[in-house]
């Protein structure tokens, strides 16, 4: 593409605290993707805490509607931007007649989507704002005219023959330009033109929707750590990056509540085009999630603890730990250091080994674990 | 490289940001197949324009599309401050007048002198506003006539179809009635209603907040915009009524109540505008329709008409509005000028 290498960036919500937050990520994008001669695609999150907030205006808030105005009021000052100034007080507006209306009609799932959608339309304007203010030209694209949903609200899932229309049209009328296209996550529209959002996370989705219908490379997640890590380093803490991971992989870790992806986001991936994912912050990006990983990179690659109902578990999640050799080594483990387990779970087809323990050994099998099978050289 | 057709596009509002949408999307299939070049040469709102000789390129477009209402003057570096059809018309030489402006039904402005300015200045005229035809119908085709210039207004009625095209070209009939749902707005609303059982003024307020009614929703609800449509219509077929003529019943008289009485009994309830032609009569009435009937079934957002002529019966059934269809209907009929022109 004109010597420009296309790719997918999604940049979090936990990067879009404050005012200067949206000033750094513009600049952020400029150094790492422009100045390098990318062409990027931005898919924005809503402000941190905004859709939370959202969710109470839906409940009747007006302490959490007021939260949201001043905050976005704050970035969209901060910028000094007439244009983006007033465009942000027109939204707020609108913000403002929905959150009235969604009060008066008690549950309307259309209304109540097309209100959450309101944090990401919002973030948009900023992040363009930013972006021009720092020397990027950007444009805002409308996820609302080419994310095309079921009508699943709520929790919908795109349309990816309409979505893949409508975004090679668009693509191909502004591939030329120098400019960086910036469109919300979260949310899409019914095919009669009904807002609807993708469910939590849902913006990984529309990120590797985009990448997979365009077939394009490489798929950048934002956020503010460096990548997946062998366990939660507020718990284990020599916790360490993992590098590469599968779909497979990645998947089944966040079907066991891995919160970094939303497990839709890999549908597109396996359908249509396997986009890399690459993971991490803007001083590090420590992860890779692609299509199929050697067999030499077979193996653990993370550990959680988790609850089901009353019981614990540990979930250590890597092609390779369904097999006997495996369990046989974590059973080993186990025996030699006297816990004592209530119970083993593996299917031969899912990349995943579920070690049952009582809370009282929880968090010392955990340890243990991590230490045996991700420290060892 | 086809034929350059410079246009004008003045009131940017849904209608107007929508089209400057579908332009940058489709000018180069519209381009490629049928050989002419749309270039929108200038943009105004009602503070002020944007103006570039050598047409705005997609990417402006899009960027266009970016500033807030009444901020086309902060387009830089092609803004200028405050509406002078002078000045745009020395600067661009447009071919077709796109009039996307508000309907203002007593004096018909701004739409009114800015169509017959357009005609005077040689330009084809597009338009969507339908106040300055429901008022001087005749006035504007026959200073169109007279100077050579020609004027289409597809997205005044049924907007998200072809309605007009093909009862203008229904010339061997003679048309006996006319009657439909014209007004999206109303019909969301009576269907709101119907579906979630809400007085009237709650379902006003959810097609407010969905964006499908205005702020004042009054020529909507009260039936004047339907009323508008018949007047047009009448017009085309040549037994043209003036506005004042055709009895309207205001939907907002419409009780939970009513809705609740018409259903038990098998009815729906529905804004029906209706054209005698023959006796030229017209009305907008709200009436109970059998439950079975096509009418009762034509819900939301969606407009439909059934034209009945001496040879045969044609139903449409449509989008009325909506800022993408509307923007369609007007720039096919920029692309059909442009075709008879060449
Ligand atoms: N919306 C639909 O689906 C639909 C369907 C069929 C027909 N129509 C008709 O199409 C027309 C446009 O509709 P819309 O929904 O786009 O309305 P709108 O959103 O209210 O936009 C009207 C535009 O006209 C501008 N304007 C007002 N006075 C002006 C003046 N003196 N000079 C230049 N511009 C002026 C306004 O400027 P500011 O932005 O500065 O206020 C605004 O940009 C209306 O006549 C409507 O009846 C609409």
């Amino acid at each position: 593409m004109l010597g420009r290498r296309l790719c997918v960036v999604k940049i979090g919500g936990s990067l879009l605290r404050d005012s200067k937050s949206y000033i750094e990520s513009a600049q952020k994008i400029r150094e790492v993707f422009v100045e390098n001669g990318y062409k990027a695609i931005i898919v924005v999150s809503a402000a941190k805490g905004v859709t939370d907030k959202l969710v109470q205006v839906a409940k009747g808030s007006q302490e959490a509607l007021r939260h949201i105005v001043e905050k976005y009021l704050e970035v969209a000052k901060e910028l000094n931007s007439v244009k983006v100034i007033k465009r942000v007080n027109e939204e707020l507006k609108r913000l403002e007649i929905v959150a009235g209306a969604i009060n008066r009609s008690g549950v309307d799932l259309s209304l109540y989507d097309f209100l959450l959608s309101f944090g990401e339309r919002i973030s948009k304007i900023l992040l363009v704002g930013a972006l021009e203010a720092t020397g990027v030209n950007a444009l805002e694209l409308h996820a609302d005219e080419l994310i095309v949903t079921n009508e699943t609200f709520s929790d919908a899932s795109i349309d990816y023959i309409s979505t893949s229309a409508n975004l090679e049209k668009l693509y191909s009328s502004i591939v030329d330009s120098p400019t960086i296209p910036v469109i919300e996550g979260f949310i899409g529209s019914t095919i009669d033109g009904r807002i609807t959002t993708l469910g939590r996370g849902g913006s990984d989705y529309t990120a590797t929707a985009i990448a997979s219908l365009l077939n394009i490379d490489r798929v950048y997640l934002v956020t503010d750590v460096d990548g997946i890590m062998t366990a939660d380093p507020d718990i284990v803490e020599n916790a360490k990056l993992v590098r590469t991971m599968s779909y497979r992989e990645s998947l089944e870790a966040s079907l066991h509540g891995a919160k970094r992806i939303n497990p839709k986001a890999f549908e597109p991936l396996e359908k249509f085009y396997s986009s890399k994912l690459i993971i991490g912050s803007w001083s590090k990006f420590g992860t890779e999630i692609v299509k199929e990983i050697p067999r030499e990179l077979w193996g653990p690659k993370v550990i959680m603890n988790r609850a089901s109902q009353d019981m614990s578990y540990m979930a250590i999640v890597g092609e390779g730990t369904s097999s006997v050799q495996f369990i046989r080594n974590v059973l080993e483990i186990i025996d030699r250091n006297g816990i004592e387990i209530l119970g083993l779970q593996s299917y031969v087809h899912r990349p995943s080994l579920l070690v049952y323990v009582s809370s009282t050994y929880e968090l010392k099998t955990l340890h243990l674990l991590h230490k045996e099978l991700f420290e060892g050289v | 490289m086809g034929r350059r057709v410079k246009v004008l596009l003045i009131g940017f509002g849904s209608v107007g940001r929508a089209l400057a949408k579908v332009i940058a999307l489709k000018r180069k299939i519209i381009n490629s197949r049928y050989g002419i070049l749309i270039d929108v040469v200038g943009v105004a709102d009602s503070k002020g324009m944007a103006l570039k000789a050598e047409g705005f390129d997609e990417y402006e477009l899009l960027k266009l599309c970016e500033v807030p209402r009444s901020g086309v003057n902060l387009f830089k570096p092609y803004a200028h401050q405050g509406v002078d059809l002078n000045i745009l018309y020395s600067n661009t030489q447009p071919d077709v007048h796109v009039e996307l402006t508000p309907s203002e039904y007593t004096s018909g402005e701004p739409g009114l002198s800015n169509i017959m300015y357009a005609i005077d200045r040689g330009a084809h005229v597009v338009t969507a506003n339908k106040a300055p035809l429901v008022l001087k119908y005749k006035e504007i085709v026959s200073r169109a006539l007279s100077r050579g210039v020609r004027i289409k207004f597809r997205a005044t009625v049924l907007g998200g179809t072809p309605f007009i095209s093909t009862l203008t070209s229904m010339r061997s009939h003679d048309v006996e009635r006319i009657e439909g749902i014209l007004n999206a707005t109303s019909n969301f609303i009576l269907t709101e209603m119907h579906e979630k059982l809400v007085e009237f003024t709650d379902a006003l307020k959810m097609a407010q907040a969905l964006g499908i009614a205005e702020a004042d929703p009054t020529l909507d609800i009260d039936g004047v915009d339907a009323a508008a449509k018949i007047v047009i219509i009448s017009n085309i077929l040549e037994r043209p009524l003036k506005i004042e003529e055709i009895n309207r019943e205001s939907i907002s008289r419409v009780s939970l109540r009513d809705i609740i009485d018409a259903v038990r009994q098998g009815y729906v309830i529905k804004s029906i505008a209706s054209f005698d032609v023959r006796g030229g009569k017209a009305s907008i009435r709200i009436a109970k329709i059998p439950r079975s009937e096509l009418f009762a079934q034509i819900n939301g957002v969606m407009n439909g008409v059934r034209i009945r002529s001496d040879a045969t019966e044609v139903v449409f059934i449509g989008r009325g509005g909506g800022g993408i269809e509307t923007a369609h209907s007007v720039l096919d009929d920029i692309v059909s000028l442009s075709f008879e022109d060449s």
